[in-house]
Parts: C-alpha cells; sequence; structure tokens
C-alpha cells in the first residue's frame, strides 16, 4: 500500500500521466479510498493548469521602443 | 487560447498593433526564459532576437503549438546561438537537487496526512485566476521559488516545452526536472492554498 505520503510525491507524476502499470493500479486504489489525497492531486492539477494560463507581468515593457530596434538596420 | 488566434489573424493581416500586444504579453515570459540560458546580461538581447525572428517566421506559425511555446523554441535556439561564441556566463552546477518535500510537516510518522488539504473556495483556474490579487500573488511567488525550480516551471508550465526539451537546454537530466518540476508545483500549491484560506497573499 501507497502511505499518504508517498502519494503526495508522486503527485506530479501523476497528473501528467508518467507512470508504470503497477504504480498506476496502487494509485488508482489509494485515491479510491483516501478522499484526502484525492483533493490533494487535483489541486496540484489545477496549480499546473493556473500556472499554464499565467503571464508575466509586461507593465514595464515597452514594445514601441522593440519593434522599433527591430526595424532598425543593424550595425 | 481564442484572444491569441485574433491576435495572429489580425497580424496576418498586417496590423502592427497586434504585433505589440504579443510582445507586451510575452516579453517578460522570454526573458525570464532566457536568464539561466545566457545570464542576465543577455536575456534581453535573446528575446530581442526571439521577436525578430518571430516577425519573419510568424506567417509560417501554424498554431500547432502554443504562440508561448513556439517562440520559447526559437529563444533556446538564440540563446545556444549566443553561448556558441563563448558568452556564457551563468553557471548551473548547482542546479537540479532536491531541497525534499515542502509539506513533509503535515504528515504524521505513517506517511497519512496530520494537517489535512483544506476545500478551496475557487476550485477552476478560471475561477482562481479572476481574481487580480492573485495572479499578482502567483507571479511574485514564481519570482521566489529557487532558480532552479523557477525555470523548469516557466519552461514547462508557462512555455509549454517538453521534459526532453528542457533537460537539454538546462544540461540537466529528465530525473531532475521531474523532481524541480514537482517541488515547484508544490510550493505554488501552499502559495494558492494560503490565499485560500486566508485571503490575501
Ligand atoms: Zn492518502
Amino acid at each position: 500500500m501507497l502511505t499518504c505520503r508517498e502519494m503526495s510525491e508522486l503527485g506530479s507524476d501523476i497528473i501528467d500521466g508518467q507512470l508504470g502499470l503497477r504504480t498506476r493500479l496502487a494509485v488508482f486504489m489509494h485515491m479510491h479510498k483516501c478522499s484526502r489525497c484525492s483533493l490533494y492531486i487535483e489541486q496540484l492539477k489545477v496549480t499546473s493548469e493556473v500556472l499554464q494560463q499565467t503571464s508575466l507581468n509586461g507593465q514595464s515593457v515597452d514594445p514601441q521602443a522593440i519593434l522599433e530596434k527591430l526595424n532598425k538596420p543593424r550595425e | 487560447m481564442d484572444e491569441e488566434q485574433g491576435l495572429l489573424k489580425r497580424l496576418r493581416e498586417g496590423d502592427t498593433s497586434a504585433f505589440e500586444a504579443i510582445i507586451k504579453q510575452h516579453h517578460a515570459f522570454l526573458v525570464a526564459m532566457a536568464v539561466p540560458l545566457v545570464g542576465p546580461q543577455l536575456a534581453d538581447d535573446v528575446a530581442q532576437e526571439t521577436w525578430l525572428k518571430a516577425m519573419a517566421a510568424i506567417n509560417g506559425f501554424e498554431g500547432r503549438s502554443k504562440l508561448r511555446t513556439w517562440l520559447a523554441r526559437i529563444a533556446i535556439n538564440e540563446a545556444h546561438a549566443l553561448t556558441r561564441k563563448g558568452k556564457r556566463e551563468v553557471s548551473l552546477d548547482s542546479w537540479g537537487s532536491d531541497p525534499g518535500s515542502p509539506i513533509a510537516s503535515r504528515f504524521n510518522e505513517q506517511g497519512a496526512w496530520d494537517v489535512l488539504p483544506a476545500q478551496w473556495h475557487h476550485d477552476t483556474p478560471e475561477e482562481l485566476l479572476s481574481q487580480e490579487e492573485l495572479q499578482e500573488c502567483i507571479r511574485k511567488h514564481l519570482h521566489k521559488l529557487p532558480d532552479d525550480q523557477q525555470s523548469v516551471v516557466i519552461m514547462r508550465e508557462l512555455a509549454g516545452l517538453d521534459y526532453a526539451e528542457i533537460a537539454q537546454a538546462l544540461g540537466l537530466l529528465e530525473g531532475n526536472i521531474r523532481v524541480l518540476l514537482h517541488r515547484g508545483r508544490q510550493r505554488m500549491h501552499a502559495m494558492l492554498n494560503h490565499f485560500e484560506e486566508v485571503g490575501t497573499c
């Protein structure tokens, strides 16, 4: 049996589908019985999706200045 | 993604303001991605070169990947072109070690949950991201991650690159990439969890 601590360590491999068949089965059995780990793994997945949709702050970026540099003939 | 399609369509129709919007959206991301590859001094040059290549090639972008993934691949090539000229100034020797689980203390000796995971008020990415303050908090904590975790999170989650590409770009093993990504996600999860429990960053 996998412990909850072990489940938390496998978290990213679980959400990324990187596990072999045997571990996948053990994970499935654990999740079926453990709502805590199910919640943690689900939240880890949401965290990953949130990060995928995150943009870094472009407030100080001046696109016109960048475009001007691009259009300048190179020395 | 609809917004991205719209921008690309306008760009193909010759609307330069669409290119400005794309630069504004992704420039900081390109710089952050380039820093570990070429150092902070040259990261901006890499981003600049990326825009030059992107502008020339944008009509060939077929949208099979996210625009950000396509840009990230160009940036990695540009960074390599620079480092081949011997300009690499960063050392990643200390990268890749596992600092251990940030939630180790939440389990008892038997490995069961001691401090239970809490239910969140918002449980979809869309609901979470609708909070302006949370977006700010995510950016702040992303920068607070250890450099190696931050880089892998940016390359995997924001850029959408695959493990092999990231491993090659950073000169690490895929196994290291997996561990760093997991630790980075766990720390960002703890941040979201705190925000959901307490309501502030
Ligand atoms: Zn469990």
